[in-house]
Formats: C-alpha cells, sequence, structure tokens
C-alpha cells in the first residue's frame, strides 16, 4: 500500500473513530482531560467535551470523514488532470490530519495558550492545503494571503489573551469567563478577540481571503468552509461570548459586521460565475448570519446561531463536494458552461438540491428550522432586524436557487461522464442527514441547546417543530420564498447593479489595501536589503552603525555623571598594558595593507596577543582556545586565498577606495569603535558585585568532581547550551559538505 | 609548493599533535583544556597533513572520508549524555555520578558522564574541521584536475 493511500486510510480511520468518541463522550454528559505542560507558564494541556466542543468536534470529525472518503475518490483525478505523481497525495492528507486533529484540539481547549496553539496550527495547515497546487502562482498568493491574513490576526488573539492573563490571573478559559467584568482590560482584549475571530470567519472587511482560497482541491474547500478554519472563527465569538457580552458596544459592532458580510456575501455571490466562488462568498454570507445572531445577544440567538452552524456546515459541505463532483464529470467549473445535468447526473442533481433547500431555508430541511430560529431571534429584538434577516435569507434563496438551477436544469450545455461512488457518497450520506434531520430534529436540538448552554451560560430552550399556523417566523419564511423567487426570476432588473456593487467592491475594496499594504512593506525591504547588503562593508555596517546609535541613546537618556571612574594601573599591569597595547596596535595596523596575505597575518597577530592578555589573567583555559581558534582562523583565510586565482586578488588589492568609502567606512569604523569603548568603559567602572557569577562557580566545581571550571561549565552548569552549539556545529558541516558537493557537480 | 621540509614536518608532527589532543581531551576534567580545544589542535594536525601532501595522500594513510560519520558520533553522544536523564525523571544534562557521589578516577581520568560528554564535543569538532577542509580540498583539486 503506498503511503498515500495508508494515510487516506488513517484519515478515515481518525476522523471516524474521533467521531465517534466524541458523540460518546458528549451523550454520556461530557469529558475533561487536565495535565500539567509549562508550570512555570501557568499553562495546562487542559481539554474538555462541553456542548460548545461537542458541536465543533462532531462537525470537524463527521465532515472530516465525509471529506477524507471523497478525496480519496477525488485527489487520484485531481492530481491525474495536473500531471503530478500520486506520491503529492500524502502531503494533501498530512496537512488534513492536521487539519483534523488541531480544530479538535481547538474546539475542547480549556487554557488560551493551548487554545492559541491549535488556533495557530489551523492557519498553517490552512496555508499548506490552500497551497497544495504550489506549481500555480495564483495558488501560492491565496495561500500566502490566507496565512497572513488569518495569521496577522492570530496575533492579535495571542495579546488578548494574554492580556486577559494579566488581568484575571489565570490561562484557564473558565474562571476568566465567570469572573469577566466591562473594565479597560477587558474590554481590549475582548475587542481583539473578536477582530482574530472575524478574520477568521471571513467576515467583512476581511473577507476576501475566502473567494481566493477556493483554488485550493475541492476536498480541502468543503472542509475549510464548513467545518474547519471558517468556522473556528465564530466558535471562538461562542467559547468567549459571556466575556464580549461585558463589553458595550461590542454586540452591536459583531451585528453591523454581520449584516455587512451578508450583504457583501449575497450580492457577490449572486453575481459570481465560477461555481466555488458563489459558494465562497455564500460562505461569508452564512458566517454573517452566525455573527450577527451572536451579536443580538440573547438566549434565542445564541441557539439559532449554534444551530445555524449545524446546518450550514452540513449543506455547504455537500454543494462544495458537488461543485467539485460536477467538475470532474465535466472538465468545467463556470455556471455559464453548465447546464442540464440533471439527466446524466440524477442522484447527484437530487443530492445537491436538497443540500441547497437545507441552506435555503426550504421545509423538510433541517435548514428550514436553522432559519426559523434565526427569524424568531431576529424578531425579538425588533421589526428592523426582522428586516434584515428577511432580506439576506431571500438573496440566499436566490443565490442557491441560481446555483442549482443553472448547473442541473436547462439545455444540456456539456458532456458529463460517470461519476465514481465515492464521489457522490458523501454528498447523499450529508444531503440525507439533512432531510433526516428536517423530520426528526431531536438530536440536532440537542447538540444546539447544549452548546448554546455553553455559549449563553444558562439553561436556553430549544423546540424544533412544524407549526401550521400563521406566526410571525412563518409569514417571514413564506415571504423569504417569495421574495426570493421574485430575485431569480427576475434577474433581469437587478443584474446590472449587482454588477456594479461587485465591480466597486473589486476597485476599492478592502483587498485592494492588502495588495498595496504588501506591496509596500515589500519595497521597504527591498530597500533596507539593498543598503544591507551591498557589500561585506555596509553589512559590517548595518550592525555596527544602529548598535551605536542605542548606545549613544542609552549615554544620552542615563546620563553620564559619576558612571565613568579611572584606577590607577600598579606595578605588576604593566606586563598585561604593555600586551593589551600590543592587540590594539595590531587591530590598526590590519586597517593599512593592502595585500590579503599580510591582512590576514597581522590580524592573527592581533588574537594572539589577546591570549596572551588571558594568559596573563589567570585564564590559561580560554588562552588555549585563543590559540587553537586564531590558528585555525588564520590557516583558513590563507586557505582560500590560495584557491583564489593569484592575479583576482592582485586585481583586488589594487582597486583604489572609492571617494565615498574613503570617509564612510572610517567614519563608521570610528563611530562604532568610540562607543563600545564607552559602553565597555563603563561596565568595568562599576564596583564588582560581592558574590559575582564566577566565584558561585568555582565555589561548585569542585562538587561536580572537576578541577577545571572552565570545562565543568562546558559540559555541565551549561550544557544544554553546548549542546545547542555544537549542533549548530554539525548543521554548518552538512551545510558546507552539500554546497561544496553541489558545486562540483 | 610543499618540500620535502614540509613533508617531514608535517610527518614528524601528527602523532605528537594528536597524543597532545588526546591529553588534553582526557585531562579536561582536571587541568586545563577541553573537548572543544582537543577538536580544534586535532583538526590542526590532519589539516597540515592536507597542506603537506594533499588530499589524494591523505585520503590513503588517514580515514579521513569518516569525518562527517565522526562528527555526527559526537553529536549523538552529546545529545544522549545529555537526554537520556530525562527517561527516569531527571532534568536535562544530569551528570553521573551525583555531586558527593564516589568517582573512579583511572589515572588522572575521571569516569563521569560529563567526560562522555566532553568526547562527543572533540568527535564533532574533529569531524567538522576535517570535513570541511576535506571538501574544500576535494572541491578544489578536483576542478584543477578534473
Amino acid at each position: 500500500m503506498t503511503p498515500s493511500r495508508l494515510l487516506s486510510l488513517g484519515g478515515v480511520t481518525l476522523a471516524g473513530a474521533g467521531f465517534v468518541a466524541l458523540l460518546a463522550v458528549w451523550l454520556l454528559g461530557g469529558g475533561a482531560v487536565d495535565l500539567p505542560w509549562a508550570p512555570t507558564l501557568g499553562s495546562r494541556l487542559a481539554f474538555r467535551v462541553d456542548g460548545l466542543a461537542a458541536l465543533y468536534g462532531l462537525l470537524a470529525t463527521g465532515i472530516g470523514l465525509a471529506v477524507f472518503v471523497y478525496a480519496r475518490a477525488y485527489l487520484p483525478i485531481h492530481l491525474a488532470h495536473q500531471g503530478r505523481p500520486e506520491a503529492h497525495g500524502v502531503r494533501l492528507y498530512a496537512f488534513l490530519l492536521l487539519f483534523l486533529v488541531s480544530m479538535v484540539g481547538l474546539v475542547t481547549a480549556q487554557d488560551v495558550i493551548v487554545l492559541f496553539v491549535f488556533w495557530d496550527l489551523t492557519a498553517i495547515a490552512s496555508y499548506y492545503l490552500i497551497g497544495f497546487d504550489r506549481q500555480d502562482e495564483r495558488d501560492r498568493r491565496a495561500a500566502l494571503m490566507a496565512l497572513l491574513v488569518t495569521g496577522a490576526s492570530a496575533v492579535l488573539l495571542l495579546v488578548g489573551v494574554l492580556i486577559l492573563r494579566d488581568r484575571y490571573g489565570t490561562l484557564a478559559i473558565d474562571p476568566i469567563l465567570a469572573a469577566a467584568e466591562g473594565d479597560r482590560a477587558t474590554s481590549t482584549a475582548a475587542v481583539l478577540i473578536a477582530v482574530a475571530a472575524l478574520a477568521k470567519s471571513a467576515q467583512a472587511p476581511l473577507h476576501f481571503w475566502l473567494p481566493r482560497a477556493m483554488v485550493a482541491p475541492t476536498p480541502v474547500s468543503a472542509y475549510l468552509h464548513s467545518a474547519a478554519m471558517v468556522a473556528a472563527g465564530v466558535f471562538l465569538l461562542g467559547r468567549f461570548h459571556p466575556l464580549l457580552r461585558e463589553v458595550p458596544g461590542l454586540l452591536e459592532g459583531l451585528v453591523a459586521v454581520g449584516i455587512a458580510s451578508m450583504a457583501v456575501g449575497g450580492v457577490l455571490a449572486l453575481t459570481r460565475d465560477e461555481l466555488k466562488q458563489i459558494l465562497a462568498y455564500s460562505t461569508v454570507a452564512q458566517y454573517g448570519y452566525v455573527v450577527f445572531l451572536l451579536g443580538l445577544g440573547t438566549a434565542a440567538s445564541a441557539a439559532a446561531a449554534s444551530l445555524y452552524v449545524l446546518v450550514h456546515a452540513g449543506a455547504k459541505c455537500a454543494l462544495f463536494l458537488s461543485a467539485g463532483a460536477v467538475t470532474a464529470a465535466t472538465g468545467e467549473n463556470r455556471l455559464s458552461r453548465l447546464g442540464g445535468l440533471a439527466r446524466p447526473l440524477p442522484v447527484l442533481a437530487g443530492a445537491t438540491g436538497l443540500a441547497g433547500a437545507a441552506l435555503a431555508a426550504l421545509p423538510a430541511t433541517a435548514g428550514f428550522f436553522a432559519d426559523e430560529l434565526f427569524f424568531g431571534a431576529a424578531l425579538e429584538r425588533g421589526a428592523a432586524f426582522a428586516a434584515v434577516a428577511l432580506a439576506s435569507a431571500a438573496l440566499t434563496l436566490a443565490y442557491i436557487g441560481r446555483f442549482w438551477t443553472e448547473i442541473f436544469l436547462g439545455a444540456r450545455a456539456v458532456e458529463a461522464d460517470r461519476l465514481p461512488a465515492l464521489l457522490v457518497g458523501p454528498v447523499v450520506a450529508l444531503a440525507g442527514l439533512l432531510l433526516a434531520a428536517g423530520f426528526f430534529a431531536a438530536p440536532l436540538a440537542r447538540l444546539a441547546r447544549d452548546a448554546a448552554e455553553t455559549t449563553w451560560r444558562a439553561p436556553v430552550d430549544v423546540s424544533l417543530a412544524y407549526h401550521l399556523d400563521a406566526r410571525p417566523e412563518n409569514l417571514l419564511a413564506l415571504a423569504t420564498y417569495a421574495l426570493g423567487a421574485v430575485l431569480l426570476v427576475a434577474r433581469r432588473w437587478w443584474w446590472p447593479a449587482a454588477l456594479a456593487a461587485a465591480r466597486v467592491g473589486e476597485r476599492a475594496g478592502p483587498e485592494r489595501l492588502y495588495h498595496g499594504g504588501l506591496e509596500l512593506l515589500n519595497r521597504l525591504s527591498d530597500r533596507i536589503h539593498d543598503v544591507e547588503v551591498r557589500d561585506l562593508r555596509t553589512r559590517v555596517a548595518a550592525v555596527l552603525v544602529p548598535a551605536s546609535v542605542l548606545v549613544a541613546l542609552g549615554v544620552a537618556v542615563t546620563g553620564a555623571a559619576g558612571v565613568y571612574t579611572t584606577g590607577s594601573i600598579a606595578a605588576d599591569d604593566v606586563g598585561l598594558a604593555l600586551v593589551l597595547s600590543l592587540a590594539a596596535l595590531a587591530a590598526l595596523a590590519a586597517t593599512f595593507p593592502r595585500h590579503h596575505v599580510t591582512i590576514a597575518l597581522v590580524l592573527a597577530s592581533g588574537g594572539l596577543s589577546l591570549a596572551v592578555a588571558y594568559a596573563f589573567f589567570g585564564a590559561p583555559d580560554v588562552a588555549l582556545v585563543v590559540v587553537a581558534v586564531e590558528t585555525m582562523l588564520g590557516l583558513a583565510l590563507l586557505g582560500v586565498f590560495a584557491l583564489l586565482p593569484r592575479r583576482v586578488l592582485r586585481r583586488e588589492a589594487r582597486v583604489p577606495t572609492s571617494g565615498r568609502r574613503r570617509w564612510r567606512d572610517p567614519l563608521v569604523g570610528v563611530a562604532s569603535a568610540f562607543f563600545a569603548f564607552v559602553l565597555v568603559w563603563s561596565a568595568l567602572s562599576r564596583p564588582a558585585p560581592d558574590e559575582s557569577i564566577a566565584a558561585e562557580l568555582t565555589r561548585l566545581a569542585p562538587e561536580a568532581h572537576a578541577a577545571d571550571v572552565v570545562t565543568a561549565v562546558l559540559a555541565d552548569f551549561r550544557g544544554l547550551d553546548t549542546l545547542v552549539e555544537i549542533t549548530v556545529l554539525a548543521v554548518a558541516l552538512l551545510g558546507v559538505g552539500a554546497l561544496v558537493r553541489r558545486r562540483a557537480a | 609548493m610543499t618540500g620535502v621540509l614540509t613533508e617531514a614536518v608535517a610527518r614528524l608532527l601528527l602523532a605528537p599533535s594528536l597524543i597532545l589532543a588526546a591529553a588534553i581531551l582526557v585531562k579536561g576534567y582536571s587541568d586545563v583544556g577541553d573537548g572543544f580545544t582537543a577538536g580544534v589542535v586535532a583538526g590542526l594536525a590532519v589539516l597540515l597533513q592536507y597542506a603537506a601532501f594533499g588530499y589524494r595522500r591523505v585520503e590513503r594513510v588517514l580515514p579521513v572520508r569518516a569525518a562527517v560519520g565522526v562528527a555526527l558520533a559526537g553529536l549523538a553522544l552529546a545529545l544522549a549524555v545529555a537526554f537520556v536523564p530525562l527517561l527516569w525523571g531527571a532534568e536535562a544534562v544530569t551528570h553521573y555520578p551525583r555531586p558527593a557521589e564516589h568517582v573512579v578516577h583511572v589515572g588522572t581520568v575521571e569516569l563521569l558522564t560529563a567526560v562522555a560528554f566532553d568526547v562527543g564535543v572533540f568527535l564533532l569538532v574533529l569531524g567538522m574541521s576535517v570535513g570541511a577542509v576535506d571538501a574544500f580540498a576535494r572541491a578544489a583539486g578536483e576542478r584543477r584536475e578534473p
């Protein structure tokens, strides 16, 4: 069995086993794991399956199972289409697995640091998955965009949770939420966390990365949009909802973002031609629903948000998988080139229709209940909110209707191949679940209730049933169907307006800001790079000059009074002083000769005089090392000169110093030497502490069975440092070997 | 470029240099010197052979092809000494015998895990310097006489 197939099988097994395990733990009333991890930070590996974790965890594993099964059939087609070997699939499966595991870790985490780690892992996994077709520049750019937007906002999450730790003195989520107050620190943290969540959930104005990310292979898109990544954002809002509620104005902000996303996503989804683009903008709009609901801030809205996430995940995953199947069968991915596929692909058409119906909230599917709760929660807050809900639900119906009818109805536009069962099976299974939940909604209701109770921290009532009366929710649903149908039929009237809106978004939208910012950063980095690495001298100056400026600033700020003292030279110091002046002279002398070998020899003489100085100080170990290293270094320099052609060296030695460099280099050298001198002088002027570290180490050395303190420090007291250093040496050796062999080849 | 004198000196110095390096290494815990210095000294001795005889003749006499392996073995030894104590819950880089326990002496050599660690450093530094020199000498030699 190839590694690719093995991993795929492992993914199916793990997702399935994870689903069953999570289901069992949830039905048995939850469970928790708590292990010590980083005691000095106060961080623990604490995980718990509560209502919210059960909902998102079951989604991540359940949808993950469908995605893994689907990928087994889809990926070989995808890779063959691009002429890539099957072994490339290993990367996809491996990162999908990482994605799955980090999602489950994220939703069950009970410690903010652990939560952050898993949050970032999802971003990393999505980067590799979106950029899976790495030979394609568009894919690489999309992956980078997703990573930058969600990764940069992840930093906000980290800052937010650290502020919370500062304020509440714990890293555990539950105590923080229980003690949450609306003070300034909490508000700052809450806003930061909310922004991170909204960027992850692709909410306006940070939504632009998600439609780009649809370049990923279909199983990845399906997973990303329904149960992972994007879902992680609204999960975070649900997890920290008690905290967000304490901050005045924040929930209103969420409502505004939700409405904006519903509008942007809905209108753009109506105008797109590419199948996955339509679905991607639809995702922006659908998570806009959830953010809007969480912003309404009532028990009913928390329940509606939970149920909505559930239904949306199933429906959106099915739709993505179906879009991928359609493309696999026909080779087309645009609505305008598809049509009439209901006849050759009846099963797929039926299943996709069911999933679309669930998303569009038609009765007899779970989607109807989701929209009923959605309308109910909006109505509770007033007519204006209900109008918003109505408008976005109608938009949803319109673009899903357009999606389905233009693929499956109308005149046959393309030929369709027979599809393998594994490409259709997951769509049918998900559609079947959505249909079944339209009649037996109790399990769904229980899951949504448990999740809402975690979010709301109080009992929440969720009852799902059909009511054949004229209650406002039913009227709103009927109005949605009517309005959506009108939109679908009267396309001619609004089409130009919607296109214009889309174009304005492209011209002046936040994506331009992203590109502009990226370009600016790139240019700045290029400029610094140009200055820094023009030649060896500028590279050295790039370190020395900023260091000197920092020292100068330090001196300016702290003042010089009393910091600089002078001592006297005793009779037995004369030898040391002489040797040191010899080293200084050698250093100075090294700046004059032009002949390379002479420079190397003079430099070595400086180093060796320092060795003598160490010997005077009674540090024979250091002196020995200096002698050995200086010898090695001098020989290495001479060896390099021997390898270079003689005439190159001669020519280089004769090149006159250019006018600018004649002043710049000495200036940089003298200035940095001066500030280094100032720094060393102030350090030496301080009275030595009574029990210095050196004395401590000398006292400890005999206990470590060592007569030689330096060796004891290297091998024992600071053994870990030595270990890291020699590891670097080993890596350098391997690098040298590879480099030389490559040059020789 | 190299004359008879250089060759004679190089041949004469090899064994004493290696013995010096060994002395620096084994006496590391009781006297001046440590694995790093010993490695550099031994490396210099081999480097001198390269300068005097060229890489082809050195390779015939000395096992320099094993340099990278020696370096990695040294790293492995140091890593093992550092991290094996984690297995029974001690901290990384815990050396045995512990303070105040009895240490077996063989002449000036103390039988300590810290000394083994130092031997690892020695092997790595020796392998590193010989390996780098060998790589460059080979590349330069093969370019001159393809």
